[in-house]
């Protein structure tokens, strides 16, 4: 799995250093010499711009069961770390975990409490609870 | 809240029930006789429960269900632990997490870290209005190529800061690879106060050694010595 992610990324790295290079021949272009050479790096990257392309067009195929939340690119387009939403879910999880699993310890001795108190005033009919659902594991 | 509707709210109930009826007021509650079959219809129909027999239900309590089916994984399992997420969270939740898209990302060129609705390249106005594009990528012909022919001397002011970096921290580890050099925007005065901070710490080691030592006299003296660190999920109270 993560050698198609390091596949895409090869090339989106390729890509992104060929644009780059791109524009610094553009940013400033001077009459020299070299223009015959700067012309044909020109016409060179523009081309390895489109094969860079359709190259990564052609990952897309191995990544077609990759779901990304939503929620990772309003990080990204605010500037910040994408990986501060994967440590907030983690922490969201753990908060969640930890409120459920209160919840189910408060209950389980509210039942056991129930029960025992229930069986001091109807001791007959707590004996036939018993006797259907069958004695409570412990807590 | 089935069983109140049910009990409250049938059309076919003859005349008002009384409070004893619903249990209510004196002591045993008297079983419904022809809400009985209809008010439990009522309850079978739960929201993805499973359908449980009318006749078992009513003896030898009133309203005695079944208990559900328990179910192996519940909050009261650590979730991190069950699907093998500790090194996750400790790299995530234990370390520092730096704020910027430049520390994810810190060989993309440009200035990445501004937000993306300033220069219209946010990713989400690519997905709510994606671009009009033909199915494949064609190569340029050379006739095609001279339509990018270009012009001598720099570019336009509002076209300059495309390619300006912000200035690049100083990594221990040498990159093998070695770029063209690319304009360097001017100072900025955080940068510069950053760096003379960064200073003054790199030339007094002598602080380093006071502050250490200032430190291990605090927790000699404190009652509670520091332990787990508080990021670290509490095994404890999840067991």
């Amino acid at each position: 799995m993560a050698e198609k992610f390091d596949n895409l990324e090869e090339h989106l790295e390729k890509f992104v250093e060929n644009i780059r290079q791109l524009g610094i021949i553009v940013s400033d272009f001077q009459p020299s010499s070299q223009t015959g050479l700067n012309q044909k790096l020109f016409s060179l990257s523009w081309n390895f711009m489109i094969t860079g392309l359709q190259d990564i067009e052609k990952c897309r195929q191995q990544l077609h069961d990759i779901n990304v939340p939503l929620e990772v690119f309003e990080y990204i387009d605010q500037g910040r770390n994408p990986q501060l939403y994967t440590k907030e879910c983690l922490e969201r999880a753990l908060a969640k975990n930890e409120q459920v699993k209160g919840k189910i310890d408060t209950l389980t001795k509210f039942k056991s409490l129930l029960i025992s108190e229930l069986g001091k005033v109807f001791p007959e009919e707590m004996a036939k609870y018993k006797a259907i659902h069958g004695d409570d594991p412990p807590s | 809240m089935t069983e109140i509707f049910s009990l409250y709210g049938q059309p076919d109930s003859q005349g008002p029930a009384g409070p004893s009826a619903l249990g209510f007021g004196s002591g045993k509650p008297q079983a419904p006789q022809n809400m009985g079959p209809m008010c439990f219809q009522h309850q079978m129909v739960d929201e993805g429960g499973p359908i449980r027999k009318p006749a078992a239900m009513n003896e030898p309590f009133y309203l005695l269900r079944e208990l559900p089916m328990e179910n192996e994984l519940t909050g009261h399992t650590n979730l991190i632990t069950h699907y093998n997420l500790e090194h996750a969270y400790n790299k995530f939740c234990g370390k520092k997490v730096k704020e910027k898209l430049s520390n994810f990302l810190p060989e993309l060129p440009g200035m990445i870290d501004s937000p993306g609705i300033q220069d219209n390249s946010s990713l989400r106005s690519l997905i709510e209005k994606p671009p009009v594009c033909n199915n494949s990528f064609s190569p340029l012909t050379g006739a095609m190529l001279t339509g990018f022919r270009l012009h001598t001397g720099p570019l336009p002011e509002q076209y300059r800061l495309m390619h300006i970096q912000p200035p690049k921290k100083k990594n221990k580890h040498k990159h093998k690879h070695h770029r063209p050099q690319d304009p360097l925007p001017p100072e900025t005065p955080s940068d510069s106060d950053h760096k003379k901070k960064k200073k003054k710490k790199d030339d007094d080691p002598d602080r380093k050694k006071k502050k250490k030592d200032k430190k291990k006299k605090k927790n000699r003296h404190s009652p509670d010595h520091p332990g787990m660190t508080g990021a670290q999920p509490s095994s404890s109270s999840l067991r």
